[in-house]
């Protein structure tokens, strides 16, 4: 089976001038990450790792320098192509505050990507607002709201909505829960997992924290440095790791269920080591 | 530095309440008060006027101000206080027409200029930048050496003139804006840019917008006179405060109240406009909103 | 905790004025922690802990008002000492790390200077006594050649070198406690693990005491002694870490584990996510603050008193009319 979205071979290099010279920062470093149709994928790392310009170059926010993009098997080259590539792909970006617009009512922002698409008239577009509203569990009085009245986790959820109503069958999601207080963070996880089921959707999740990953994904991606240094289903990445990085990872994260002593160490690392006098 | 210092530079969390910030502040407060005066005695010259503005009486020309002609009369015994009421008329009209062109104007090809197509984005920055540079009196000399002044070429004349001002900051802002998650939300949801540009972004814009025309409107009050004491804006005998001014311009010294009082007329008024702006400038800033 | 706490923290409540009478963003709050111990206080965004912090340093802002029995730090109450005394105990003997090292740090001048800056405004020492204290202090907190590096501008360090200097910059006048508010949040997981472990040798080897407020439990076992639970400006559990982690007896602390994915969850066994919002503050009224979300409200106490204090055994505490009344099997 071909994957639905595919990120083959995906290179994002910077340049930057320091003193005169030219550098190349490599973001992204030949990368290649598919969804297959209904998956949870996983992409995990540190800040800096390149995961979420990686999800980006996905979705045509930013380009890559090399590599291609595959909808559905076949590269993504022109504009044409982009655009059909957005009715099946979408994004939910990190920051709920920002990715609002601050001066549109939610009823309007989440028809409007029926409007220009030119999907149902007047009527079935409040219509499947209401649905999409409910769909995330938020009650229709919300459409006249602006973001400004909701909090960061009823924002998170018009986002997804948002996202949702052209019915894509990739959802992107960077960070989406990361802003959010962990009870919050768990209405939006198990939304996302009722979404996941019920509409078929497949995910591509970008998250920092390990144990979100771990419940949430079929499938994870351990990036380091632009570079993936591990992959494979989460059971076998989380239970037997096979690279250094992520048995480090593992071990750094803390963890109520755990027992007996304190885990989190000062393992050696590097010259940031502490040395205690 | 110390850590008191480090301690008292912590973000303040944003207080339960601070309902008292949206009070209206003093320069508002007076700058209206100005403006309304202005606009209310333009307004109702007719009835407070005491002489008609055209009214020649050869037998009082000249007159120093007093309780018969307030702002003494002029070279062919004319009412100033009457002229000047109904030069405000003209004057306000004028500098508000030219307002609402040059920023209407301005905000498209601001907009034009960040969403645009490489090539526009370039154009617009680069016409901004030759506009900005371009002395506007020269242009307006240029332009009624070729048409006879008249006020809607004045109109033109202050349209072609304000537009890169209030072009620049737009385009400054919607570049920010652009830069923006909810922007680049809307383009992958196949929002065309320039629905993004005018659904999006205009709307946050406003707040600057309305400073800019309190801003922009004091300008064009100013522009108005300058061209009129120049000769290239409002022709006599219809009076506009540029045009009175000219009119005194040769009998500065011997009669002072020809030139002076039509000109504190206009500074109080722009005075108003830029106090107003100012205000709300602050008012927005307090509230978040640029 | 020790037979005479070093902190003790009385009843105190922060009011800020609203519309309709003062809202309490800590609501007659009480804790203590004992020298060479660490308290981590854990609550969501709105839960006050991070204002109960502010209070201990007395940098509450304005129009907060903070009243109660007192703030007792090694018997003297801060609350009623002079603003002068009061400047004198913060950064000398309590000092505070925050969420944001770049917030705390000048950027317009070389790490090394504002430790010695610190000490000079404490201690009257020479700058060379300043400088070598400031050496010291970067040594103890791991920053790594700091006789070369503490030149460098908080630009050129990594968000968990900067805060290496924050700790540093709070370490530099010796105190004998630090209040940690959020100090890990924004860093990543190896670097959190790097500062959690050193406040954590900060704690066993130099005896210093420690308030740490975060709103991950899961950090609560790798530093903590004792944990507070705050809900909405109030407190709703205490006790030994273990304790609390173990046999949880505050539906909102029940609530919050089960929130939380661990490395050995999955979506075979979901999570249980608590229904609804943190109420406004003006709605919470004289009952139990959790009751709007609450799945086993005894109806008739809880909207009408608040929960007083109820012992579960082995310093473990919980304010909640339930267990009052059923005990842990009411709650679970």
């Amino acid at each position: 089976m071909t994957a639905i979205l595919e990120g083959r071979n995906i290179v994002k290099t910077f340049t930057t001038r320091r003193g005169g010279q030219k550098h190349e920062v490599r973001a992204v470093g030949d990368v290649t990450v598919a969804a297959d149709r209904g998956e949870i994928v996983g992409l995990v790392g540190e800040s800096g790792c390149g995961k979420t310009t990686f999800s980006r170059i996905l979705i045509g926010i930013e380009t890559a320098s090399s590599g291609t993009v595959l909808h559905d098997g076949k590269p993504v080259a022109t504009k044409a192509d982009w655009k059909a590539l957005r009715r099946d792909v979408q994004y939910v970006f990190q920051d709920p505050y920002t990715s609002l617009c601050p001066t549109m009512r939610i009823g309007e922002a989440l028809a409007e990507p029926l409007l220009v698409h030119g999907i149902g008239d007047k009527s079935e577009r409040a219509e499947r607002v209401r649905e999409a509203l409910s769909l995330v569990g938020l009650q229709g009085f919300i459409a006249d709201r602006l973001p400004s009245q909701l909090s960061g986790g009823q924002r998170q959820r018009v986002s997804l909505a948002r996202a949702l109503m052209i019915r894509p069958r990739v959802l992107i999601c960077d960070e989406i829960v990361s802003g959010l207080d962990v009870s919050v963070q768990a209405q939006v996880l198990t939304l996302l997992t009722e979404l996941q089921a019920s509409l078929g959707l497949s995910l591509i999740f970008i998250s920092h924290d390990l144990r979100v990953i771990r419940y949430l994904c079929d499938r994870v991606v351990v990036m380091y440095r632009g570079e993936i240094v591990e992959q494979g289903p989460v059971e076998r990445v989380f239970g037997a790791p096979e690279s250094d990085y992520t048995r480090g990872l593992l071990a750094a994260i803390p963890d109520h269920s755990r027992r007996g002593e304190p885990r989190l160490g000062l393992r050696p690392a590097g010259h940031e080591g502490a040395r205690l006098a | 530095m110390t850590t008191v210092t480090a301690i008292a530079m912590q973000a303040p969390r944003p207080a339960p309440h601070r309902a008292w910030r949206a009070a209206l502040n003093p320069p508002i407060v007076i700058g209206a008060a100005i403006l309304g005066l202005a606009i209310l005695s333009a307004v109702l010259a007719p009835v407070i006027a005491p002489y008609g503005p055209t009214t020649i009486d050869l037998s009082a020309v000249r007159k120093p101000p007093s309780f018969a002609h307030f702002f003494g009369t002029d070279g062919v015994g004319r009412d100033v206080f009457s002229r000047v009421l109904y030069g405000g008329r003209v004057s306000l009209t004028v500098a508000g027409i030219g307002m609402i062109g040059s920023l209407a104007f301005g905000t498209a090809m601001g907009l034009l200029g960040a969403f645009g197509n490489r090539f526009v984005e370039v154009a617009v920055s680069r016409l901004i930048d030759i506009q900005l540079a371009f002395p506007y009196v020269l242009l307006a000399i240029a332009v009624t050496s070729a048409v006879r002044p008249s006020i809607p070429v004045l109109i033109l004349l202050m349209v072609l003139a304000g537009w890169a001002g209030a072009a620049r900051v737009v385009r400054g802002i919607a570049l920010q804006e652009r830069g923006k998650d909810y922007v680049k939300a809307a383009a992958v949801l196949g929002v065309p840019k320039m629905r993004v540009a005018l659904k999006h972004v205009l709307p946050t814009i406003i707040p600057s917008l309305i400073v800019l025309a309190a801003m922009q409107m004091a300008a064009m009050i100013v522009f108005e006179a300058t061209l009129s004491f120049l000769g290239m804006g409002v022709q006599p005998p219809t009076p506009s405060w540029g045009g009175i001014m000219l009119d005194g311009k040769n009998y500065i010294t011997s009669a002072w109240w020809m030139t002076a009082l039509p000109g504190v007329a206009l500074v109080l008024t722009s005075l108003a406009l830029v106090l107003i702006g100012d205000g709300l400038q602050r008012r927005f800033n307090a509230k978040g909103v640029r | 905790m020790s037979a005479d706490p070093a902190l003790r923290f009385e009843h105190v409540t922060i009011a800020f004025p609203g519309a309709e009478g003062p809202l309490k963003v800590v609501n007659d709050v009480s804790f203590a922690v004992g020298s060479g111990q660490c308290l981590v206080i854990v609550g969501e965004s709105g839960s006050g802990k991070s204002m109960a912090c502010q209070a201990l340093l007395g940098i509450v802002p304005a129009p907060g008002a903070v009243s109660g029995q007192g703030i007792f730090w090694e018997g003297r109450d801060l609350l009623k000492s002079s603003a002068r005394d009061w400047m004198k105990v913060r950064g000398a003997e309590i000092a505070m790390v925050f969420q944001d090292p770049a917030a705390a740090l000048n950027p317009l001048m070389p790490v090394g200077r504002q430790i010695v800056d610190v000490v000079r405004a404490h201690r009257s020492v020479t700058r060379a006594e300043a400088e070598r204290r400031a050496i010291e202090v970067l040594n103890q907190v791991g920053f790594p050649e700091p006789e070369r590096r503490m030149r460098a501008y908080p630009i050129e360090l990594s968000g968990g070198l900067r805060q290496r200097v924050a700790i540093a910059l709070a370490l530099a006048c010796g105190p004998k406690l630090i209040v940690a508010d959020e100090a890990t949040t924004n860093l990543d997981v190896s670097i959190q693990a790097q500062i959690i472990g050193l406040l954590r040798s900060l704690k066993e080897e130099l005896g210093i005491s420690i308030v740490f407020v975060t709103h991950d439990l899961g950090l609560a076992p790798e530093i903590g002694d004792e944990v507070l639970v705050m809900y909405a400006g109030h407190a709703v559990e205490r006790g030994p870490v273990r304790e609390v982690l173990d046999r949880p007896s505050h539906p909102y602390t029940i609530g919050l584990l089960n929130s939380a994915p661990t490395l050995e969850s999955s979506r075979a066994h979901p999570l249980k996510p608590i229904p609804g919002q943190v109420p406004a503050l003006d709605e919470i009224g004289a009952g139990a603050p959790f009751r709007s979300r609450c799945p086993v409200v005894v109806s008739g106490r809880c909207d009408s008193a608040k929960p007083d204090w109820t012992a579960c055994g082995g310093g473990h505490f919980v304010a909640c009319h339930r267990f009052a009344q059923d005990g842990i099997g009411g709650v679970q």
